[in-house]
């Protein structure tokens, strides 16, 4: 049995989903970091993995798997090791809705706050030409779009005011759900708070201090704080490069 | 069982096929979303953002139609709608997040757009405008302020080059056993069903038994299912595919 995980770093979002879910499972896998600023995820090597030329793919005997959300239920089906799915099937549902909310919405605002930043620092300096061949490359067409109009510095002024507003919510959506249940499916750990932590979680408490907090998202910080107790999140972290080390006191 | 539902097409037809599939009986509840019954407070209550369908079972009003899909799979299974196998269960739910991620955004622009946008434009807009400000949830309102307002040339383009791939997609899995996973029909085409029923119509020069031959069979195939049928059945309109309302938002990308 084999099994390789093509990822970016620094750990988080679409690739630190699976890696945490694989870590968490015990579940020994190859790792296959692509480097994302040399756009090795567009190149002719991995497209032949994902001709979506998008990261995580899992392989499992040879076998391709795309899409992190599905991925992470494949990985608690094939494998041995705990579970990482509620066994209600109440709070197998609530467990999707914030696995979908945390990749889809809240991750995407946290994202588009800074993606005018982002896309610049990730072309670095290259010359226009080189960078409109990697942007043609992308083979998804509203990839291309957002990649040349964070380029251009043109996201609309109102597109990331909405993201901040839909962050400002979605810290006292959590915070509600937090203080209802000690896991965001309900009563057990499950793929929600890994996608939660990964997509939103992390950058919140980085970004957002003034969003979440001791006073005023007590229940999220508990979250957080019990999460970071974990081993394979531990684990996570000692294996992440390229990323600031969380601000002192976070513990 | 209770759902609170529209016409079986879209996100509700996903969940109202399946639970004729498995013969669960439920307590329906018809919501004419065209008439903004989503947005009441009795309703509003079971779901903030005033979407159909919720299914109300085991004291929890669940939405997203996806996930009740999975809800009713797992929680009543003696009718199996997923594989067993686990990777062609993965199939089927990469399917399903493709249709949540794109097709339903897409399909309902498209969809919108030729049946029922110009019903709305010659209704009174001063009362359309004062409905949609009651609706709590800005996402939804301007989801609807857009639709009211007609989509524009660029969007429906992108919703068509989406749906483009995505059909070429279908024809090409089709090929393999007849259904979107594994050798059986399941939840995939489900999903797909009750977006894919839209096309022909919306969407003739891209869907039809010449461009995609394997899907047009497959969409008849589905719809002699009796569970589909008795789905379908359910429609207070000549047509359930013959109208349409606002879908999801698309995936924000900045």
């Amino acid at each position: 049995m084999t099994v390789e995980l093509y990822y970016f770093q620094p750990l988080g979002t679409n690739s630190g989903r699976v890696y945490l879910t694989l870590l968490e499972k015990g579940v020994p896998f190859i790792e296959r970091e692509l480097q994302g600023r040399q756009f090795e995820h567009l190149q002719p090597a991995y497209l032949k993995i994902n001709p979506r030329g998008q990261v995580p793919a899992l392989v499992h005997d040879g076998r391709v798997f795309i899409e992190g959300m599905t991925i992470n239920e494949y990985i608690d089906e094939a494998f041995a090791g705990p579970p990482l799915r509620p066994v209600d099937p109440v709070e197998r549902w609530r467990m999707r809705v914030w696995c979908r909310y945390a990749e889809n919405d809240l991750g995407r605002c946290l994202m588009m706050i800074n993606w005018n930043r982002i896309v610049p620092a990730f072309i670095g300096a290259r010359d226009m030409q080189d960078v409109d061949g990697i942007i043609a490359s992308v083979p998804d067409p509203d990839r291309r779009r957002s990649w040349r109009s964070a380029l251009e510095q043109k996201t609309p002024p109102a597109v990331i005011e909405e993201s901040h507003r839909r962050t400002r919510a979605g810290a006292l959506k959590v915070e509600k759900a937090l203080r209802e249940r000690p896991w965001l499916a309900g009563s057990t750990y499950s793929l929600a708070d890994i996608d939660f932590m990964n997509f939103c979680g992390m950058l919140l408490r980085h970004w957002m201090p003034d969003l979440v907090n001791d006073k005023a998202t007590p229940a999220f910080m508990d979250w957080a704080r019990r999460m970071d107790e974990r081993p394979a999140v531990q684990e996570m972290s000692r294996r992440r490069t390229g990323m600031p080390s969380p601000p002192k006191g976070a513990a | 069982m209770q759902l609170y539902h529209w016409e079986p097409n879209g996100a509700c037809g996903r969940v109202m096929i399946v639970l004729a599939e498995k013969g669960l009986d439920f307590q329906s509840h018809y919501l004419d979303v065209l008439a903004f019954e989503q947005h009441t407070p009795a309703f509003l209550a079971l779901n903030e953002s005033g979407e159909v369908p919720v299914l109300v079972d085991a004291g929890t009003a669940m939405n997203e139609s996806s996930y009740i899909c999975e809800y009713l799979e797992e929680a009543y299974p003696d009718v199996a709608l997923m594989p067993r196998d686990p990777r062609e269960r993965w199939e089927a739910r990469v399917w399903q997040k493709y249709v949540d991620d794109y097709v339903a955004a897409s399909t309902c622009e498209l969809a919108w757009q030729a049946l029922e946008a110009h019903t709305f434009r010659s209704r009174d807009r001063a009362a359309l405008d004062a409905s949609i400000a009651r609706i709590a949830m800005k996402e939804r309102r301007d989801a609807w302020t857009a639709a009211v307002n007609g989509y524009g040339e660029e969007q429906l383009r992108r919703a068509r080059e989406r749906l483009s791939e995505t059909i070429i997609r279908m024809e090409a899995d089709l090929d393999r056993s007849g259904w979107l996973a594994g050798s059986a029909y399941s939840l995939a085409d489900v999903a797909l069903f009750a977006y894919v029923s839209y096309l022909p119509r919306v969407a003739p020069d891209l869907v039809n038994d010449k461009t995609v031959p394997a899907v047009m069979a497959w969409l008849r195939r589905v719809k002699e299912r009796p569970g589909v049928k008795a789905a379908l059945a359910m429609s207070r309109r000549p047509e359930p595919f013959a109208t349409a309302a606002p879908g999801p938002e698309q995936v924000r990308w900045g």
